[in-house]
């Protein structure tokens, strides 16, 4: 069984303006476009433009969230890099296919190719950071994000005096929403299905020790592509930690406005949480494989300043604390994954 | 010659990204790699599918491109000596 | 502190161009029989020009084999991929269903590519190949066969380039130790695509004759198709009762060169790294290495970079154990790469016989060091297995063998 982790900074990349320090989820921007690209911060402010010009989006969004947890946790390094990306360095992806297709057997600029690698975005923050500790990218659609952090409450029992990079990358390709509106993943205008996709970037310093301040603590993470019940799935998990559902101030759902999968959370919330505080996160951050970094990033933000943004209420009911908090998520009805944070 | 310089120097600044220069900041006989811009192996590369994509000039060893980049003045007098 | 779990390698699954099985194998490896040919199957202007270790199984016939319907979307690396781990599955002679937690750990850097590239322009225009849409993603071969399978547990996909499958195998063996896991299932698939010939071949790596790993004169890699698995279990009698394993993993190391997106640091930093924790992990020292299992690519850099790596930590060139690398065999089997060298690696120790370093004449000039060049039969112990990847991404893997 693995340990709780605690997290000590953490940077956030997305549609809204996530990337300023004292964002708190009170404004958003709304929008009618779908896809939903991300707002980008001046990169230049953390990264040196003569590295930036080898980066494409990723690896950007990646090294600036980053830095931006490495910043809130007043560390200059770490000893390892752990990295969720459902889809990998997508635009780049597409530039060499097209590349091929136009001119196979003509000279191909190789860029493209090399950071189309999926650990493209690990390897820049090595890279930048001069990190030669563990390296890992985990591309497994939706579970991307809580693989990586699986792995790290993993690395950091085995290793309790160091420090981890964690986070979940995903950006957008231009010719891949094309496939996704033919796949009938997408909303479409008024429609009560479909997805919004949007892309994004968040990073958090994690360590086995408390020390002197944390945002919060990952207690335990676990996924299933397609559990058998979701409640049990549910209750199980709460039990291996010595829990049950009302030992839970809060939940925070996955719900993203596609009406053929939604349900899940209605059903779960109904029979699980009736009385707990619920709220949404996708709704405002999009759709997109590792999504779920940004929700732990609220999630911590939401114990840190034990205050619940009254926008992502879903339920109407408010918190009567907030210790611990279960994040709940599945995509397209498939990879179910939970995630307990705590104070 | 010199139209060529400039020609190049445009060129460098697009296909290697750098985002921040302008042509002006580019001399003539500054390294390219190591001490100087500062590229690296995968500009190599670039500027080998450059060569021959604008100029018709084929590299088919990586390891030509070690004198033909040393600086902007010495891939001119490179192209201009061989270029179709 | 309790010493570790042992981990058991119980089974093992291979498809490559050296074979369709493991048996296979060990019987082209023993032989000298290479599977790099000049490219027949892919719809690429290179064929016929550039060679590849090409699986000589057409798509077809992989559905019918693995009893999938025909107008299901299975890419090519997924349907390679359940070949290999279902000949690992049957080996290990394991029950999915009996209630301890197994995982499916698998990796791939095409995913689900080939597919993609084939049908790119032609999903716009017709609804024909439409259902292959979604098998584009990396992490769907892994779901797909786990459900095929019937893997019950956790299921997950590495993806760092030229060292997943090595990770993949790593992670598992991390996870049982850890108590998250009784049993992984682990390994990595790679099928062809025109987009890793052409990548290669932009970054002019991509050799226009036969690989010549650690020779001088070498100009690149071939690439090669692929997919390999294990099953790793707890070596405590109520998981792998009274069978003796195929081999134990006794260590492993994973490392970042952080020196630059693709090429390797001159001295090979991050190999060295990667091949001293796993050294230090197994608790054996360089001097108990039987044989080593190169990355051993026939890139100008990658050669250079494990060669200087191997001589710091093994201290000259007169304790260098005997190495070499089968990538002449089977191609450069991408991200399937470690976990195919794996299986090569647990055949060297029940076999207490090393591979041959095909195409090799002259060393590499400053380094001075000569692969195997006939497979030998010798003591092995224990045997390190290399994988590098883009990204500066380095594992190293030690397996041990299993006595009677």
């Amino acid at each position: 069984m693995t340990k709780p982790i605690y997290i000590h900074g953490g940077g956030c990349i997305s549609i809204q303006p996530t990337f300023q320090p004292d964002y708190f989820f009170d404004t958003f921007h709304s929008y009618a476009s779908n896809p939903v690209p991300a707002l980008e911060p001046d990169y230049k402010s953390l990264i040196p433009p003569l590295q930036l010009r080898r980066m494409n989006k990723s690896m950007r969004m990646a090294l600036f969230t980053a830095r931006q947890a490495l910043l809130q946790a007043g560390r200059e390094n770490v000893d390892g890099v752990i990295v969720g990306s459902g889809l990998g360095c997508l635009r780049d992806s597409e530039r060499f296919v097209e590349a091929i297709l136009a001119e196979e057997g003509q000279p191909l600029n190789p860029t493209p190719f090399i950071q189309s690698t999926h650990n493209m975005a690990a390897a820049t923050i090595a890279l930048s950071l001069g990190c030669k500790g563990y390296n890992m990218t985990y591309v497994n659609n939706a579970s991307s994000f809580e693989s990586a952090l699986l792995d790290t409450l993993v690395y950091l029992m085995e290793h309790p005096d160091r420090s981890v990079l964690v986070g979940g990358v995903d950006e957008l390709g231009d010719r891949t929403t094309l496939f996704w509106e033919l796949a009938d993943y997408l909303k479409k205008d008024g429609s009560d299905t479909g997805e919004t996709a949007a892309e994004g970037a968040s990073f958090f310093v994690a360590s086995a020790e408390r020390g002197e301040s944390a945002l919060g603590k990952v207690t335990a993470v676990e996924c299933c592509v397609q559990p058998h019940d979701v409640e049990d799935f549910i209750r199980g998990f709460l039990r291996r930690q010595g829990l049950g559902v009302d030992d839970l101030d809060a939940v925070l759902l996955g719900v993203n406005g596609d009406g053929r999968y939604d349900a899940v959370y209605e059903s779960v919330a109904r029979r699980c949480f009736p009385r707990l505080p619920q709220m949404v996160f996708k709704p405002i951050l999009g759709e997109y494989d590792t999504v779920t970094a940004a929700g732990v990033f609220l999630t911590l933000q939401v114990l840190a300043r034990q205050s619940l943004p009254p926008a992502l209420l879903y339920n109407g009911i408010h918190p009567a604390r907030l210790q611990r908090i279960l994040v709940y998520t599945q995509r397209r009805g498939r990879n179910h994954g939970l995630i307990l944070l705590e104070q | 010659m010199s139209e060529l310089t400039q020609e190049l120097k445009a060129k460098i600044i697009n296909q290697l990204n750098l985002e921040d220069l302008s042509v002006d900041d580019l001399d003539d006989n500054t390294p390219l790699f190591g001490e100087g811009l500062g590229l690296d192996s995968i500009d190599a590369l670039e500027l080998i599918v450059m060569l021959d994509k604008s100029y018709g000039i084929k590299l088919s060893d990586p390891k030509e491109g070690r004198n033909v980049f040393k600086t902007i003045q010495t891939m001119a007098d490179f192209i201009e000596a061989n270029r179709k | 502190m309790n010493s570790p779990t042992p981990i058991a390698v119980t089974g093992m699954g291979a498809v490559s161009a050296i074979g369709e099985n493991v048996a296979a194998h060990l019987d082209s490896l023993s032989r000298c029989e290479h599977g790099i040919r000049p490219i027949s199957n892919m719809d690429t202007c290179h064929r016929g020009r550039l060679l590849a270790g090409e699986i000589r199984v057409p798509d077809d016939e992989l559905y019918r084999r693995l009893g999938i319907s025909p107008g299901e979307a299975y890419t090519r690396s997924t349907l390679l991929a359940g070949l290999a781990a279902r000949e690992a599955i049957v080996q290990a002679g394991i029950d999915l269903h009996d209630g301890h937690r197994t995982g499916f750990i698998s990796a791939t850097t095409v995913g689900g590519m080939d597919a993609t590239e084939r049908h790119y322009d032609n999903y716009l225009s017709s609804p024909a190949y439409r259902h292959f849409i979604p098998t584009h993603p990396g992490g769907v071969a892994a779901e797909q066969l786990a459900g095929l399978l019937g893997v019950p547990g956790m299921v997950t996909t590495i993806s760092t380039a030229c060292s997943s499958a090595a990770n993949a195998i790593m992670l598992g063996a991390r996870m049982i130790r850890a108590g998250v896991l009784d049993r992984a299932i682990v390994g990595g698939t790679d099928c062809l695509s025109r987009f890793t010939i052409n990548g290669f071949n932009a970054l002019m790596i991509y050799a226009d004759d036969h690989c010549r790993p650690f020779d001088e004169h070498r100009k690149g890699l071939n690439l090669g198709e692929a997919a390999a698995y294990l099953v790793l279990e707890a070596a405590e009698r109520e998981v792998a009762p009274m069978r003796v394993p195929l081999a134990y993993l006794t260590g492993y190391g994973n490392a970042n060169d952080a020196f630059h997106q693709t090429a390797s640091s001159e001295h090979g930093e991050g190999a060295y790294l990667a091949m001293e924790q796993a050294l230090h992990v197994a608790g054996v020292a360089p001097a108990e290495v039987g044989y080593i299992n190169a990355h051993g690519t026939a890139t100008p850099n990658n050669d250079l970079a494990e060669g200087h790596a191997l001589l710091r930590l093994f201290g000259r060139k007169d304790d260098l154990p005997p190495f070499s690398s089968t990538k002449a065999f089977t191609g450069h089997t991408l991200a399937a790469a470690g976990a195919v060298e794996a299986v090569f690696s647990v055949l060297a120790l029940q076999h207490q016989l090393a591979f041959a370093n095909l195409n090799f004449s002259e060393p590499i000039a400053g380094l001075d060091i000569v692969p195997l060049t006939q497979p030998e039969n010798r003591k092995i112990d224990h045997v390190l297995s290399n994988s590098f990847g883009f990204g500066g991404n380095c594992t190293a893997l030690l397996f041990s063998k299993a006595h009677d």
